[in-house]
């Protein structure tokens, strides 16, 4: 397999969130990962104490410049995730922009990481630059019912109003969106999260069809960073084996989120010691060990075709 | 397995060099490993192009300080390379002389880079830090010939100059000195690459051993970068694994670069046989032993340097056809001649090899 993706999200030294959290995973499916490393940081913000620097948007500029002048700036894949700065985010659409010229069949998989549970964690400005110019040019989009919210100005209350909000997203640019998670109920109970997914296919006589999909993942009492970014990359993998058939893709991707996050958990429990909560550091995604379940993950979801 | 490498190397945006190199096989063999990027590059500094930012002094100390405020700052393992500036190589120092007084078992492997055959590539006045600091605090070190000399003051002719050479490395610091290249002859012949290592151990009624090894290797001409990142980040995986024989370690390194290499090399002369030869010109006057020659079937053993001249084996007509020799080749148009970046590492694709290496080579103990 000969697949190139070029990632730019942030660069932890100690953990795994944004290229840390992507990057081991993609390889280990096979996949060549050039990567641009938007922040370099001690580890993720959710520890008491972070440090660290940050790249501009004339730095990647830079960067994508010596890839471009040594005529290597050939993707097939382009993923995004975590990102402050709306000048940087708008250099990323157009270095986008310039290598889907030179390759028409690259996939931009974009999380637009804006918040969550009604509260956004970005400047608000950054809202605009997603919704205007970023959603029109991604293929594959993640966000959560927050994200979808604020990007298509319409509120989720019931299933057929997330239906809805996908069909707006798909109208606003990708063929693909996954709502990685909702506050709607569950048949199964509250100790489920709903997860919908909508992919827009042309059929061989030239008519378009859509895939609808419902998932159900177990909630998990506890904070994990990185989980976003995993699933973003995982969705890209999954999607690239499994191209017309969303319902494989998806529940390959949750099913490797599941394996991770057990083991994280399970991990992190035996280090904090019964009845005391872990830390952040003690929460870090068990990556390396899960490397086996990364390759061939044990399907432990059914996506339901609606 | 809980075991925590702290990496200080360059990043590339593109290819294998620095924490790129050593990152990936790592995590493959189970390893935390927790990068700092020293610089930020779009690709290694073989391409026509690079373009990047460096990391200060300062800004690796804010970075550790960040993990250090949160008591994170316990390492198992440290490893770092190339190194440019002298005041980054210092705070490095600084960094492994504390995490030591953290963790006293902590084994800092140090690749020295410096230079190569006789020359350096980095500012000379580094070789001071290194010699009067960075060494003392090493435990593996993985210097070639040259990088050797430079620290010991000394020059390396046969092998007893080198056997001599790292005991005075012991003497200034590691109990493991591995001589990742020399120029010895080999016994089997000037295709061969001549490796030496050498392990001061303490027995367990308290006296001291030292094994020490050969290891020759086909040669390759040190011209993939970034092999010597992986090398050395082999070097700490199997060493953990075999802490007490120096042997097993080396062998199973230096047989993942062997597969690695190869690897590459398939996939480079795979692009070569794209693109016909249209005119060789070989050494010691090949070209006019055959006149009539515009184009001969070729093997492409290995490449050297960043243009398109390869160790070759000539599949010819004769038996004075098939000797191995180098051979300059003109490509037929532009653009169709493999280049640094269809020479880098095929790394992702040897995680089989990474994981599980087939034994391609015995060491001698001496």
């Amino acid at each position: 397999m000969e697949c190139r993706v070029l990632s730019v999200q942030s660069h932890v030294v100690r953990g795994y969130v944004g290229n840390k959290s992507a990057t081991f995973p993609l390889q280990v499916l096979g996949f060549e990962v050039d990567s641009i490393n938007s922040v370099q940081f001690s580890n993720h913000t959710g520890y008491a104490h972070w440090k660290g620097q940050v790249l501009t948007a004339d730095e990647l500029n830079v960067l994508y410049e010596g890839i471009k002048l040594n005529n290597v700036n050939h993707y097939d894949y382009v993923l995004t995730g975590y990102t402050r700065d709306t000048s940087f985010l708008e250099t990323v659409v157009d270095i986008v922009q310039e290598l889907k010229r030179l390759n028409p069949k690259l996939v931009y998989v974009c999380d637009p990481v804006m918040g969550d549970q009604g509260s956004m964690y970005v400047p608000e400005n950054i809202l605009p630059v997603y919704r205007d110019k970023v959603v029109a040019v991604a293929d594959i989009l993640t966000p959560n019912q927050f994200e979808a919210e604020l990007l298509t100005g319409r509120k989720i209350s019931t299933e057929k109003d997330a239906l809805e909000v996908m069909d707006l997203l798909h109208q606003m640019g990708p063929d693909m969106v996954v709502l990685t998670s909702t506050d709607l109920i569950s048949p199964h109970g509250d100790q489920f999260l709903v997860a919908l997914g909508s992919q827009k296919m042309v059929r061989a006589d030239g008519t378009t069809s859509t895939q609808k999909i419902r998932m159900e993942m177990p909630k998990v009492d506890a904070v994990f960073v990185g989980t976003g970014d995993l699933f973003a990359a995982m969705l890209l993998a999954w999607t690239h084996h499994h191209p017309k058939d969303l319902k494989a893709a998806c529940e390959k991707t949750v099913s490797v989120l599941h394996h991770v996050i057990k083991r994280t958990i399970t991990y992190a429990n035996k280090m904090a010691g019964p009845g005391k909560r872990p830390s952040p550091a003690q929460l870090e995604l068990r990556m390396v060990q899960s490397k086996k379940d990364i390759e061939y993950p044990a399907i432990v979801v059914e996506a339901i075709v609606l």
